[in-house]
Parts: C-alpha cells; structure tokens; sequence
C-alpha cells in the first residue's frame, strides 16, 4: 500500500465540489432552447457564471467571461496543486496559441484575435517579443522553435512554417514533461491529441490534394499511429484508411468524423468526435481518489464548458437554428 | 540487564508497539480524510457535519490499539500496583506476541480505511444524500482491526501470568 500519494488528497477534494457546479446537460440545453441570445445569457447567469454576466454591457462581449473563466480556473488549480508545475505545464497550449495567433497576425497581415489570458508568459510580453523578433525570454525550445518560425517564414514565405514548428515543439514539450513526470495517464493523454492532430491534418492535406512528402513534413511525430502509416495511406481512397483503423481506438472517430469532413467539407464534426474521445480517455483517471489525475480532468471538462457556452452563444447571436448548434454540442459527463 | 527475569521489558514493549503502531496508523488515516474533507468543505462549508463523520472512521484503531495496552499494563501490574519485574522470559515473549495483532493489522487497516473513506468524502462531496453508502465503505476496513483486538484480547487472556 503506498502510503506517500495523497498529496492531492485536498486538492482532489476540492475538485469535487468543484465538480458539482459545472454546467450540466440541462442547463446547456435551457441555453440552447432560449429564444435569443440575451435570453440564453440569463440561464448562465443562474450558475458560477452570475458574477460576470451582471457585469457584462452586451451579449456580444461574452468572450470577456470565457476568458476571465479559463485564467481564474487556471489561477485555481495552480494554487491548490502541490505539484504546481504539472499544471504550469498545461499551461503551455495557451502560451504556444498566443504565439500562433500573434505569428499570424504579423505575417499574415490579419488582426489578431483575443490573446488567451492563461498562458505562463503575458500576452503584452509575447506581442513586443514577436514585434521585435528576439525570443530571449522564452524557455530554450519554444525560443528554437519561434526563431525557427521567423527563418523559415523569411526563405519561403509559408504560414505553414507557424503552426508546424509551434505544434511540434508543444507536443515534443508536454510528452516530455509527462515522461518525466512518469505519468502513463498524462503521456497517454498527450499521444492521443497527437494522433488526433495527425488525423486532422491528414484530411486537411488530402483535401488540398498535396503530395506524400508535404503529408510527412506536417504529420507530427511519436504518435501511437506512425505518421509514416499516415502518410503511406495518403494515395489510397479514404476506405482504407477507415478499414485500417476499424479494429483501433479511433474508429469511431475517424469513421465518422473523417467522412462527414470529406462529404460535407466542414470540420467541425470531427472537432467534436476528438473532443469527446479526449474527454472519454479522461474518465480513466478523473475517479482517483489522491493523484493529479481529476485535476487534470477538471481542466478539461472546464474548457469543454466553455466551448459549448461560445458555440451555443455565437449560434444564439447568428440565429443558427436550434439543431445546428445541438450536433456540435461537445459531450458533457459529470 | 537482559537476565532470565526480564520479560517484563518485552512486556511492556508489547503494550508501546498496541499502543503506538495503532496510532500512528490512525493519526495518518485521520489525517488522510481531513485533507480530503477540508478541500470539499473549502468550497461547500455545510459539507462539514458529514465529512467529520468520515474523518473519525479510521481513529478507532488508536483506541483499540490503547485498549490492549491498558490491558497489557493492568496484567503484568503497572496499573493496581506489583509490577512484575521478575517476570519470566518466556512468559514476558508471550504478552509480546499477544499485543502484535493489534498493533501491526491497527496500523496498516487505519491507513486503508482512511483512504477508503477519502474517498467517501468524494461521494459526499456530489451525492450527499448518500452518507450512509460512503461510510459503509469505510467500515467494512474496520471488521479487520476487530478481528485484530479479538485475538490480542483473547491471547492476553490465556496467558497464565502470577
């Protein structure tokens, strides 16, 4: 019997309070059956969220609450973990985004979208860094991989070089810190987003209809599929791809998923398949009573919550009908 | 010093291993489900009443464990005067023996049940209308620290000490 693994026996606990105030499938349903979007905003503001939303001016601004949402939860865990860096880690999606979005705002001449809040280096710091092209501050791979993003762009002119060189390092980062922190739950979780990135690159790829090596230079590597298998399917009819992967995890995803995408063109049924298999693999840890595992797990039901509140909003404030915005409901299990 | 009469120290070693194995044990089981309660009553404070039940689940091994010490002291004569110091080697090996249940399956038992009931403040924490199931849970760890005092009991008892 081990006796030095309740470490998060208080932070666990905690969690699941914390737990019963997630918004459950009734209450997104109440939101997602309000004639407008104002009437959708007073069944959030029956929940956590009433603080925020009594401060909120216009509907339209409802992304102010989601991001104050995302940092506090955040602030939150980081305070209670004893092991703050395992969550300071999860940390490095957001900062890994801002870059993203700062990189293509730069480059590709666009107005940057709201910076993620949450991220272990502020938003300000990151926009003069990229503005002025010197990344000294950052942690030593991230900094490779921003100067990276900056040669690459400036020999070819390619968006791409972005998103590639940041993934990778994200994935290489996180799967590291997982090893090292010997956590099977966490490096499983991290090659599953791998291979589900994998997945969804392959399709965007395909239906650009480039060739096998540029397949290869996307594919992010480690993944439990080989992105060598990946890219060996690229020729073949999607069939095989879908009959390769029948016996694996990911069948439903990609069955689904995959064809509706090549069918119908939009990607956003296969962003939910992978969203829900995600929240599925998490069940496996979310019920231990002393790891880290449920905070883990509550991070994640927190930004799925919160993609639901901004799917369901965007829906109410464009007048999408009802069913449209229920399909891309991402599951929610309490 | 450990002549052919010094039973009496092994004794009374028996009695600090009931005593203080078992507590120990308790002390971390109890201290397991208080970290666990204090985080569900950090965001819900009416949650205390239930989970201070769960919390006081694993402490009963301390008692039992000083149960047998006391009985341990009342036999070889700490307590009521006449203290055995002469007593026998062999005799002194026997109440050794006879205080290792208690102590060795109190220390470890505190420590699940601790964790069992850790867990219950989980349960608690979402169901709290189900109190009862959670501390059944725990209490089903229990049954082996009784069995434990049982045996410690019954073997002091047989033990014919002047």
């Amino acid at each position: 019997m081990p006796l030095n693994d309740t470490g998060y026996a208080y932070a666990v606990g905690r969690i699941r309070a914390l737990e019963t105030r997630l918004l459950d499938k009734s209450k997104l349903e109440r939101m997602i059956d309000a004639p407008s979007a104002e009437e959708a905003l007073k069944v959030l503001a029956e929940t956590e969220y009433a603080g925020a939303v009594a401060e909120l001016a216009d509907v339209h601004d409802f992304e102010i609450i989601l991001r104050d949402e995302i940092s506090r939860c955040f602030a939150l865990l980081l305070k209670m973990s004893p092991r703050p860096e395992l969550i300071g880690m999860m940390a490095l999606r957001y900062d890994i985004h801002n870059l993203k979005v700062l990189f293509k705002a730069k480059y590709l001449g666009v107005t940057a979208d709201l910076l993620m809040p949450a991220g272990t280096v502020a938003g300000e710091k990151l926009k003069t860094m990229v503005e002025e092209e010197d990344f000294r501050d950052l942690p030593g791979a991230v900094r490779a991989a921003a100067e990276r993003v900056v040669e690459e762009f400036a020999v070819n002119r390619d968006p791409q070089a972005i998103d590639l060189n940041l993934d990778r390092v994200l994935f290489a980062r996180l799967l590291e810190s997982a090893r090292a922190a010997r956590s099977a739950f966490l490096e499983g979780l991290f090659l599953r987003q791998i291979d589900l990135a994998n997945i969804k690159t392959f399709v965007r790829v395909k239906r650009m209809g480039q060739d096998r090596e540029f397949l290869k230079k996307a594919l992010l590597p480690s993944g439990l599929i080989p992105a060598g298998r990946l890219a060996s399917l690229l020729d073949e009819p999607l069939e095989s791809l879908i009959a390769q992967t029948a016996m694996s995890e990911y069948a439903a995803v990609i069955g689904e998923g995959v064809r509706d995408w090549l069918e119908k063109g939009t990607a956003a049924h296969l962003e939910k398949l992978a969203d829900d298999y995600i929240t599925a693999y998490l069940q496996w840890g979310r019920r231990s009573p002393f790891g880290f595992e449920p905070l883990i797990a509550y991070l994640w039901a927190k930004e799925i919550e919160i993609k639901n509140i901004r799917l369901i909003m965007v829906g109410k404030i464009n007048k999408l009908p009802v069913e449209a915005i229920r399909e891309r409901l991402r599951h929610v299990q309490l | 010093m450990f002549g052919i009469e010094s039973g009496i120290v092994l004794a009374l070693l028996g009695a600090a291993l009931a005593v203080g194995l078992a507590g120990i044990g308790s002390a971390i089981g109890v201290g397991i489900v208080g970290q666990s309660a204090a985080g569900v009553v950090t965001e819900d404070p009416d949650k205390f009443g239930q989970t201070l039940l769960l919390q006081a689940l694993p402490g009963t091994q301390g008692i039992y464990g000083l149960l047998t010490g006391f009985i341990i002291m009342q036999r070889v004569g700490v307590i009521g005067g006449g203290l055995m110091l002469d007593l026998g080697m062999d005799k002194g090996l026997a109440v050794f023996m006879a205080a290792l249940p208690i102590a060795l399956v109190g220390f470890l038992s505190a420590i699940a049940q601790g964790r069992a009931a850790a867990a219950g403040v989980g349960v608690i924490a979402k169901r709290p209308e189900e109190l009862g199931k959670a501390i059944i849970y725990a209490v089903m760890v229990e049954t082996y620290a009784v069995l434990a005092l049982l045996a410690s009991i019954m073997l002091l008892f047989g033990i014919p000490l002047p």
